[in-house]
């Protein structure tokens, strides 16, 4: 966002907030002021107590305790002071910044310094090593017309499947090569730990995100932020995950916090009758035959399982040698980011045509105002629909993520291998499967590429129905041998231990967690049916 | 709104018309779509709907009309009452008229057969309609017109949706529950039609109270199982659209359903029976739209298999009961066999210990 936008947004969210509190304080049931500040008090005081790392932490401790010792003797007008203190401070804290100048800078010279934009890496030993050049290996497919039309037609929310630390600088690189201007998002607070990463990222118009903060009216600031930003025709880019999928999986399960953003700026536009109300959802995929932090996000979700509370903040992506690794590896392998550009729909769910209306499933025109007018056509706002709304729309988002999810060899054949393990050892569930792993026998070459070719015929079905999408270069040919190959030469590289290996006739894993990891891509789609009746067939 | 209550129905077989009964009785004008214009012109100038509610009286609000569109433009809320089989038909040709802001709710309890879908999952394929609800409940089309009291359930996950249809229907005979666990009621409504042919079966057999209550509480435990596994709510099943559906229709002569059922355990074969009812049994379908994919889901249902059993494969109803009782005995709510060792769980020392008394043993 540019910075007069910028801060236009920052003067209205602030008044947003502010006559929120006040007025929601002046209903019965509504929060009083003081306890509204306590509870926020409260909440930051805890944060404090463990949020060592925390830069500013002298300076927020300052912070509270002045509110602590103002809010004993405050009377009404001294309360709206306090809240208004504090609703300055978080919306200070949030804000980016947006320099035309790193922006004009950053895309020319990203797809060569990915490994410095992740990380402080020094740029002379990056030079002496050989710079990968990712450029050549971000492929982008899918509907691209439609989502720069969409960006002419209203305000397009990009919301793409979150795998990697890597997924931000690669949309927003992607962004820029569509010919699409700069998104507005938000980022973690853990991105902006690294300089360099910092830099950029608060010179690129990200805001900050502080998954620390607790506090309600903390939340309520950021989702408002976004719809300011979304009413000021800003377009915006949300993982609807809300982080790193630590699986493996196509998320399905997602963060519906801030895609509930995109319907209350629709119905804003529509009460201040904006000329472009429409509103925009573009999912998308992206996608990796290797995953950078791969193997601490899978240790993370075994850990703790479903529970992806937790903040790791020291991952590969951190580590200056394995980014340099891996980049060179994406170069060499020439293996290619995929980012699969999926079909706009509304704030409802719906799709829309190439006109920007929204059509039903057998494309008559819907006249979405409906869906938020009262009996006399006014634009309301109605809490219960709208979270109805918004996770009916999140659906569609999931939905389209399933669809748009690019099977890549390393996916196919992890699938197929961790199918047969857990075949051979039906008696054992998952944790202990995988102690147990492939106990050092391994599968044949021949059968596991027999298997592929039989997963293979029906993921082409699915595909051709428009259920997924196959990834031309490494599994399109629909040869099983090609694809194990490729699999096989991804997957001996740049892991600490190969996921897969071939030894002779036949085929190890060294990973199990890994393995389960990629396998875990396409879950969801009824393929271990496919794998267990083939192989109940050859028994 | 100052606009007098209004509401449509489309379908005008019994529930549908007794439901456009209901509504104009506690004071709206109702629209009641059906395609057949003689019987169009028997409400409008007669009053009554002798092919599916004999010669009792419908109230004057009700007017019937051949014309959909200006049934679904006539109100904001629209009740669709129309067998499953036709359901996705109509919805779609409603498609071109429904609106955004209207209310649908659908009062048909089954399924589609080839995709398992719920009829709400069909209206909002076929419209651009968000604001989708079911009404279900212990709701004998004719005790309901004879205005015998009971209640509903409205259910729908948007709150607007239970309140328009909770204005709608609730009056003197009918009290209104909202819910909005819809995937749970629509199931719900549609599988008790399986438990009830059973009942029916137990009926013709001459069976009595423990029997039935056996065949009732078992079903009623399966067919949660089937609902849990689609997502809905387990309180739900203890609700009117749960046990209260079950109940009403398992022991009453008037539902379809057990009628059928006591048919076939008179020994008539399913076409038989069908041809000497002239209304839909809705549980025919839906047990072989459930026996399928149960299979396909691992979920046990064991009395709609023996129902299929019956319906499709010809088995009589007495080998059924029979094989059904010579299931291995089970616990109550794990439904492991009590004859299989239980797993070992527990500390490390009671594990080992209970190793070693089982290879003792």
């Amino acid at each position: 966002m540019r910075n007069d936008l910028r801060d236009a947004a920052l003067v209205e969210l602030r008044s947003r907030i502010v006559d929120a509190c006040i007025t929601q304080a002046s209903l019965e049931d509504g929060l009083p002021l003081d306890v509204l500040i306590n509870d926020t008090l409260y909440h930051e005081k805890k944060r404090l107590e463990t949020d060592r790392e925390s830069p500013v932490r002298a300076q927020d401790a300052a912070f509270w305790d002045g509110v602590k010792s103002r809010l004993g003797k405050a009377n009404e007008a001294e309360l709206k002071e306090i809240l208004k203190s504090i609703v300055e401070r978080f919306t200070e804290e949030v804000r980016g910044n947006f320099s035309p100048w790193v922006y004009g800078m950053a895309t020319k010279v990203m797809p060569k310094a990915l490994p410095l934009l992740l990380n402080a890496l020094s740029p002379k030993r990056l030079v002496s090593r050989g710079m990968p050049d990712i450029s050549e290996t971000i492929n982008i497919h899918g509907n691209v017309d439609t989502l720069r039309r969409m960006n002419e037609l209203g305000t397009v929310i990009l919301a793409p499947t979150h795998l990697s630390n890597m997924d931000s600088p690669v949309i927003g690189w992607a962004l820029f090569a569509m010919g699409l201007p700069p998104f507005t998002y938000g980022a973690g607070l853990n991105l902006f730990t690294n300089p360099v990463m910092s830099f950029f990222m608060r010179n690129l118009g990200a805001y900050r995100v502080d998954r620390r903060k607790t506090a309600p009216l903390y939340k309520d600031i950021l989702k408002e932020y976004a719809t300011v930003a979304l009413e000021m025709g800003q377009p915006n880019l949300f993982f609807p995950a809300g982080t790193r999928v630590r699986s493996g999986k196509v998320e399905d399960k997602l963060k519906l916090g801030l895609m509930s953003c995109g319907l209350r700026a629709y119905v804003n536009n529509l009460a201040r009758k904006k000329e472009r109300p429409n509103i925009y959802v573009v999912p998308a995929t992206l996608n990796y035959h290797l995953v950078l932090e791969a193997e601490t996000l899978i240790d993370d979700h075994l850990r703790i399982e479903g529970k992806s509370r937790y903040i790791i903040d020291d991952d590969e992506s951190s580590r200056p040698r394995k980014i340099l690794q891996f980049t060179q590896n994406l170069v060499n392998l020439s293996s290619r980011i995929t980012v699969n550009v999926g079909d706009p729909i509304d704030p409802f769910g719906n799709a829309v045509d190439d006109e920007g209306r929204s059509i039903d499933s057998h494309g008559r025109v819907i006249d979405i105002t409906k869906y938020v007018t009262d009996g006399d056509g006014r634009p309301t706002h109605h809490p219960q629909r709208d979270r109805v709304y918004t996770r009916e729309a999140g659906e569609a988002v999931a939905e389209s993520f399933k669809k748009h999810n690019v099977v890549l060899s390393t996916n196919l054949v992890a699938f197929v291998f961790f199918e047969m393990l857990r075949y051979r050892h039906p008696e054992l569930d998952l944790y202990r499967l995988l102690r147990t792993g492939d106990e050092g026998t391994g599968v044949t070459v021949s059968s596991l590429t027999r298997h592929v070719g039989q997963v293979w015929d029906v993921l082409s079905k699915m595909a051709r129905d428009g259920k997924i999408t196959l990834d031309d270069k490494s599994v399109g040919s629909g040869d099983a041998q090609v694809i194990v190959q490729s699999a096989l030469r991804h997957f001996g590289t740049y892991h600490t231990r190969p996921v897969l290996a071939r030894r002779g006739d036949r085929v190890f894993t060294e990973d199990m967690n890994l393995l389960l990891y990629y396998s875990n891509r396409l879950r969801g789609y009824g393929l271990e049916r496919i794998v267990r009746r083939a192989l109940t067939e050859a028994s | 709104m100052s606009e007098a209550k209004r509401a449509s129905v489309i379908g005008g077989g019994s529930w549908g018309t007794a439901l456009a009964h209901l509504m104009a009785s506690s004071g709206a004008d109702v629209r009641l779509w059906m395609r057949n214009p003689e019987r169009v012109t028997e409400i409008n100038e007669q009053h009554t709907n002798s092919r599916y509610l004999k010669d009792l009286p419908i109230d004057r609000k009700v007017v019937a009309t051949g014309d959909l569109q200006e049934a679904v433009e006539f109100a904001q809320t629209i009740i669709v009452a129309i067998p499953a089989k036709s359901f996705r038909s109509i919805a779609y040709e409603m498609g071109s008229f429904v609106k955004g802001d209207q209310v649908l709710l659908s009062a048909t309890k089954g399924f589609e057969a080839e995709h398992l879908k719920r009829m709400s999952q069909v209206l909002r394929e076929e419209t651009c309609a968000r604001k989708i609800g079911a009404i279900s409940g212990p709701n004998l089309a004719d005790e309901i017109m004879a205005g015998q009291p009971t209640a509903t359930v409205v259910a729908s996950p948007y709150d607007e949706a239970i309140d328009a249809g909770a204005r709608l229907l609730a009056g003197p005979t009918l009290r209104v529950y909202g819910n909005h666990d819809l995937v749970g009621v629509e199931i719900f409504g549609a599988l008790k039609n399986i438990i009830a042919i059973a009942s029916g079966g137990c009926t013709g057999l001459g069976l009595g109270a423990n029997s039935l209550s056996m065949l009732l509480t078992r079903g009623l435990a399966e067919i949660s199982r089937f609902a849990e596994r689609h997502g809905a709510q387990r309180l739900t099943s203890l609700g009117l659209a749960g046990i209260g559906d079950l109940i009403a229709t398992c022991s009453s002569p008037l539902s379809r359903n057990n009628t059928l059922g006591r048919k076939l355990a008179e020994g008539k074969n399913l076409d038989q029976a069908l041809s000497e009812m002239h209304k839909v049994a809705e549980g025919v379908n839906t047990t072989n739209a459930v026996h399928l994919h149960a299979g396909h889901l691992g979920v046990d249902m064991p009395i709609a298999a023996g129902v299929y059993a019956v319906l499709f494969e010809g088995e009589s109803v007495n080998d059924v009961l029979g094989s059904l009782m010579s299931r291995a005995n089970r616990y109550e709510h794990t439904e492991r066999p009590i004859a299989e060792p239980q797993p070992i769980t527990g500390s490390v020392v009671e594990t080992a210990l209970a190793v070693a008394t089982r290879r003792s043993d």
